[in-house]
């Protein structure tokens, strides 16, 4: 990894990634709060999570709200009601109403949905730390190109499940571009050599990165991503 | 139970049109939907405005086409308050549609969909090859394992259909994707007489596009899928041709 520095593209990128884990990071604390209420062992109920759906179509109609889904998912067997819950809504193309996600919980069905494999549940309920999936295409929910924000949400060391929200990838390549200003030549890898967004149609968004170029990337803090900048790196 | 939702979903109810009876082509579209899982056994169809605004067709239409799905025993329809039109799965009434659908087309129409077919698939077979991450090519390599222990074809062709739609999402293109969704739909809208694969050919064929796919061979990954398509194309084809030649009565095909 080349050394260490920061770039406009390093800034507005945390910017505009931190606005929209601030988003999910009160759909968590409102669910922290919900499982507290009930003393001193806490325990999400079912109510709590069907309680939160206002605050979840609240923030969806948020002027500005760069996410087009969010919601919660919790650990499987929380709810002995529900042992699998996803909670999760998304403001649908051509529709004005927040619309719930629909998918297969059946363990036993053909297309069962099985979200704690996924790596947008697996990682933060591993690592204890958010993360970030995509660019990816969601062929279960929207069909849109996708990023996949979440944290876990943890009481007392315990994991209850994911807080997430997923923002279209060209909403958030709109805004970051929009805010740079000068076009330094610069990619933006996520962790499997991905591009998430360039500022040159050398790298197109989707595509993999050289080997080479992702061994000269250098890794953005607190996310699992990293910038490659041709003109202002060199090997190590 | 549930509401219709996804765009995946939504292209199904493209408009559409064609040479036949707008209700035929509405019921059709619906019993496709049905055969390919992605409505389900008691779901509950959109409101009839709603829906005939998606087919950008008629009330009337729609009405038509419902009354023809309800005779067929595929929808139900249920008055008062918690009324509407509700998907009844019946693998019979769906093999009627179906044999009528492949009598009714023609030897080149069949032809033009298996090579649109080939193209967006060899496409997207191509593009994974260059841009699939070791996540998707992971999720390709268990999708065709589990096509080697599907219990019966119907299985074998939702698990396949699925292989090719996560091929098309690891090239990176919502459109590939959704078009590959699309022509699913309407290949589920014909019949298959006889089954195409033994599960464990199938199951070798597309663990051979994975492994193209995950050695970076983007030209092979294609001509695997290319060539597949074809040949299940030619087995449409004698199928449809059979289908003519011992002409079945369209109403009520084994209905």
């Amino acid at each position: 990894m080349a050394e260490a520095r920061t770039t406009a593209l390093d800034l507005v990128v945390g910017e505009v990634i931190e606005s929209v884990f601030d988003t999910v990071e009160d759909i968590l604390r409102e669910a922290l709060h919900r499982h507290r209420r009930h003393g001193a062992a806490g325990g999400l109920t079912e109510d709590d999570v069907r309680a939160m759906v206002p605050g979840l179509h609240a923030r969806l109609r948020e002027p500005g709200q760069l996410a087009v889904g969010m919601g919660l998912i919790l650990e499987p067997g929380l709810l002995p009601s529900q042992p699998l819950c996803l909670e999760w809504w998304q403001q649908a193309a051509g529709s004005e109403e927040p619309v719930r996600l629909e998918v297969d919980l059946h363990p036993d069905s053909l297309d069962f949905y099985d979200y704690a494999a996924t790596d947008w549940f697996a990682i933060p309920r591993r690592t204890h730390r958010r993360h970030v999936v995509g660019p990816y295409v969601d062929v279960h929910g929207t069909d849109r190109y996708l990023l996949t924000l979440t944290m876990p949400i943890e009481a007392d060391g315990v994991f209850l499940g994911v807080a997430g929200a997923d923002v279209p990838l060209t909403r958030f390549e709109s805004v970051v571009l929009g805010c740079l200003g000068s076009a330094v030549e610069a990619v933006l890898t996520n962790g499997e050599g991905r591009v998430v967004l360039s500022t040159s149609s050398r790298w197109i968004t989707g595509s993999l990165v050289s080997r080479d170029e992702r061994r000269r990337s250098r890794s953005l803090p607190n996310l699992p991503w990293a910038i490659y900048e041709p003109v202002g790196s060199s090997p190590d | 139970m549930r509401v219709l939702s996804g765009d995946a979903r939504t292209a199904l109810f493209a408009p559409l049109d064609d040479g036949w009876g707008r209700s035929e082509a509405v019921a059709r579209r619906l019993g496709g939907a049905i055969a390919l899982g992605l409505i389900e056994d008691g779901e509950q169809l959109p409101p009839e405005q709603e829906l005939a605004t998606s087919l950008n067709v008629s009330t009337l239409t729609l009405r038509e086409a419902l009354a023809d799905l309800r005779s067929k025993g595929l929808v139900e329809t249920r008055r008062g308050r918690t009324g509407g039109s509700f998907v009844r799965v019946s693998e019979s009434a769906l093999a009627g549609l179906s044999r009528a659908r492949l009598a009714q087309v023609g030897v080149s129409d069949l032809r033009e969909l298996g090579d649109l077919h080939a193209t967006i698939a060899g496409s997207a077979a191509r593009l994974a090859a260059e841009r699939a991450s070791p996540t998707e090519i992971g999720r390709l390599r268990d999708l065709a394992r589990r096509l080697a222990s599907v219990r019966n074809e119907s299985e074998l062709r939702r698990v396949d259909g699925r292989f090719l739609i996560e091929l098309a999402a690891s090239a990176q293109s919502v459109r590939l994707t959704m078009l590959e969704i699309e022509l699913q739909g309407e290949m589920a809208q014909l019949a298959w007489l006889r089954p195409r694969h033994r599960p464990e050919e199938l199951s070798a064929l597309r663990l051979a596009v994975a492994e193209a796919v995950a050695r970076r061979r983007a030209t092979r990954a294609r001509r695997l899928v290319e060539d597949e398509v074809a040949a299940t194309t030619r087995l449409l084809i004698d199928d449809h041709i059979a289908l003519t030649l011992t002409p079945v009565d369209r109403g009520e095909a084994d209905g």
